[in-house]
């Protein structure tokens, strides 16, 4: 029932400790005697004698401290310098103990007797203030403590040594522990550091690659493995937004003098809102006065509600009327699609990217592509094929939890929406989430659903263990500390193959199907 | 540590974009006023157990996006629901006007029991009111909904509306009116009350033994 004996911390990480190790050895000693067989802890076979070899091999790690190993074989090893020896040749701070003075150990090791000696007889001991002697409190090796208590006189009782003991054991475990904390915390730091500095040099150096080689000679490269490999690994932001408008394109030609037509007739359109009179616009008979005026109105809202931890989109923030011109113009050009929630934060960080009228043509012809316009029209057929293809992949990639969202009836409209609407960029961070539009001007809306499923991997074991309402709530809330290493290794696991078909053709098959479907069936609705 | 509870009710918040329908259920859960809110793409989702009238009711709360366009997509959601908030915003005559039509959807397509409250949010915005209390309540009367005026703001009414909507619930169950074992009513019942349903004898035993003390 002992615990056993460990080895001795190197000094100088936990100096700060050994008061509250003073006096918790201290109070513990006076309210909790406890019995302990006495052999418990000492070696069970007696080491033979060697002192000099020890003594210079001892010499030899600690440097300085040759006077201090020859301290302990002269007066306490006589039996436990085997134990002693691979702790000591062991503890990787060792050399640091070689600043310590040497000619403090005897005193401190009075010092100690004199301690133990007042806490086991009850009267107060006040540990002494000095830091270099608690130092070497500190370093004191757990089983010259015995062997102090064996040389002491005999009127002191026997017990008591073991229990000193016992929490000397107790608190270099602690120590021990604390130590190791400590080591691994700095360690995190220091790979932290190097990770970050290594991430600097890799942006810095890609930087060149994409703006000397790369966009000089788009077409020929954007295809090519080099590239694609570069492109995976996040585009640095000072490239990101030419490379994410040659990458989406401007199948529609929009010119920047086109924006502006558009951004003009936005805003007589405001005007016109704010004054009593409503002119009759032959154009937009479709859609009733009050659509539009509810349309209008409701951009207004949710710019203030985008991003509003940033404080840029807000009003009377820089990127306001920014924000409000690019939807504006929007809804003048696509009246038939219109605004609809989840646009403001597309254009949002488009803007962060990129110039007012490269923004616009950015938005208008990525809304333009198949996946989001059957979004953004809430076409919900559409969108119902585009869940069951991703359903798809989710068996292939992950069947277990497949099931278990099954098992509960949990749809994947329920957190892909979310996802799709917004391009990540509402529930992950920021940063993050530009690193997924990089691969998604790419790889396509492929990457989109490819990206769901890394979440979803990611988060497989936790999820697993959920319930309805608790899944529910984690993927329409995802923990802010997601990491962008994590998702990408995650989102690089899953395969997007099903039984050799790609997503591109398992969608058609599924586009197939439902019209088949329809053709089967159409006569019996009918009827 | 999860407390245990004896029904699980579905309940859905409704009503038009920007009348506060994310901050009610925050300030529901979290008692504290989200100033920094998105606006809600599809839906998102609370749950907390309240105590009422001595019976623990977990409530499941799909908060859905109030965007007319998003209409075709929540209303899927609608199904096997047992209660709703209604909300519209005090300040916009425009949220009060479209009321009928959520309305109709809630009882089309939730359960044909569905409890309404219906919630005149942004209490505290008293000086821009557009919608007079009268008004309100007798829309409420009208159509059968309970009613109540809200401030997300300040929590005022707010705890009140959902646990209003609850016992009423509770009420119908104890009365017969609705079957919890009926598909779709939205009523489950709670880990508690399903421990208490496996073993009715010994339940039976238990109380038994406490007459005879």
């Amino acid at each position: 029932g002992e615990p056993p004996a460990r080895a001795p911390a190197p000094l100088g990480f936990t100096d700060v400790n050994l008061n509250s190790r003073n006096t918790y050895e201290v109070s513990r000693r006076r309210s909790a005697p406890e019995h302990l067989p006495h052999g418990g802890t000492a070696p069970a076979a007696p080491a033979p004698p060697q002192e000099p070899a020890e003594r210079a091999r001892r010499a030899g790690i600690a440097g300085a401290g040759s006077s201090f190993a020859e301290f302990f074989t002269r007066n306490f090893f006589t039996k436990r310098t085997k134990e002693l020896k691979p702790a000591v040749q062991s503890a990787p701070g060792w050399k640091l103990f070689g600043k310590v003075p040497p000619r403090e150990n005897l005193p401190k090791d009075s010092k100690i007797i004199q301690q133990e000696y007042e806490a086991r007889t009850g009267r107060m001991y006040k540990p002494p203030p000095s830091s270099a002697r608690r130092k070497n409190i500190e370093f004191e090796p757990l089983s010259t403590t015995a062997l102090i208590l064996e040389d002491r006189p005999a009127n002191l009782p026997a017990k008591s040594v073991e229990e000193a003991l016992r929490h000397r054991q107790e608190y270099d475990e602690m120590v021990a522990e604390a130590k190791k904390r400590e080591i691994k915390e700095a360690h995190k730091r220091k790979k932290i550091m190097r990770e970050r500095f290594k991430q600097e040099e890799n942006i810095a150096s890609a930087m060149v690659i994409w703006v000397n080689e790369i966009l000089p000679n788009w077409e020929g490269m954007r295809a090519t493995r080099r590239v694609r490999e570069l492109w995976w690994q996040g585009l640095p932001p000072s490239v990101r937004g030419k490379v994410w408008s040659l990458a989406v394109g401007n199948e529609l030609n929009i010119t920047p003098e086109l924006y502006e037509i558009f951004l003009s007739r936005a805003k007589e359109r405001w005007k016109s809102f704010s004054e009593p009179s409503s002119e009759t616009d032959t154009e937009d008979a479709v859609a009733s006065v009050a659509d539009r005026e509810a349309s209008l109105e409701l951009i207004k809202l949710d710019i203030s509600r985008t991003f509003p931890s940033l404080y840029i989109f807000q009003k009377g923030g820089p990127y306001h009327d920014l924000l409000h011109s690019v939807l504006g113009a929007y809804t003048c050009y696509r009246p038939d699609v219109g605004y609809v929630q989840g646009m403001s934060f597309i254009a949002a960080v488009l803007i962060l990217n990129l110039e007012e009228a490269d923004a616009f043509i950015a938005f208008a012809n990525l809304l333009n592509k198949p996946c989001q316009l059957a979004f953004f029209r809430v076409d919900h057929s559409m969108m119902l094929k585009y869940f069951a293809a991703f359903e798809v992949f989710f068996e292939e990639n992950l069947p277990k939890l497949f099931l278990h969202f099954k098992s509960y009836s949990l749809t994947p409209d329920i957190y892909l929406i979310d996802w799709i609407f917004t391009l990540y960029s509402k529930s992950l961070p920021l940063d993050l989430a530009c690193r997924v539009w990089d691969v998604f001007c790419r790889d396509g809306e492929e990457f989109l659903f490819r990206t769901g499923l890394g979440i979803l991997r990611l988060y497989e074991d936790i999820l697993l263990q959920m319930d309805f309402i608790h899944i529910a709530q984690f993927l329409t809330k995802l923990p802010e500390d997601i990491t962008s290493e994590k998702l990408f290794s995650c989102i690089a696991a899953i395969q997007m193959q099903n039984s050799n078909k790609k997503w591109a053709q398992v969608f058609a098959s599924l586009m197939k199907d439902s019209k088949e479907g329809d053709k089967n069936h159409s006569p019996a609705l009918k009827s | 540590v999860s407390q245990s509870s004896d029904f699980l009710f579905k309940f859905l918040v409704i009503g038009n974009a920007g009348t506060g329908k994310s901050c009610l259920l925050h300030q529901f859960i979290e008692k504290k006023f989200k100033d920094d809110s998105n606006h809600t793409i599809g839906v998102e989702f609370g749950s907390k157990i309240i105590n009422v009238g001595g019976k623990y009711v977990k409530l499941q709360i799909w908060d859905t996006a109030g965007q007319e366009r998003f209409r075709s997509v929540t209303r899927s959601y609608y199904r096997g629901a047992a209660g709703a908030l209604l909300v519209y915003d005090i300040t916009s005559r425009e949220t009060y006007n479209a009321l009928t039509n959520w309305l109709t959807d809630a009882r089309m397509l939730a359960s044909q029991n569905i409890v309404i409250i219906l919630c005149g949010n942004k209490k505290d915005l008293d000086a821009d009111r557009e919608v007079t209390f009268l008004e309100a309540s007798r829309f409420a009367q009208e159509n059968e909904l309970m009613f109540l005026e809200t401030s997300a703001l300040t929590g005022e009414n707010v705890e009140e509306a959902f646990v209003q909507c609850a016992r009423k619930i509770l009420n119908k169950i104890e009365s017969g009116e609705l079957d919890p074992e009926r598909m779709g009513s939205g009523i489950q019942y709670g880990d508690a009350a399903l421990r208490q349903l496996r073993s009715p004898r010994r339940a039976q035993a238990q109380s038994a033994q406490e007459c005879g003390c």
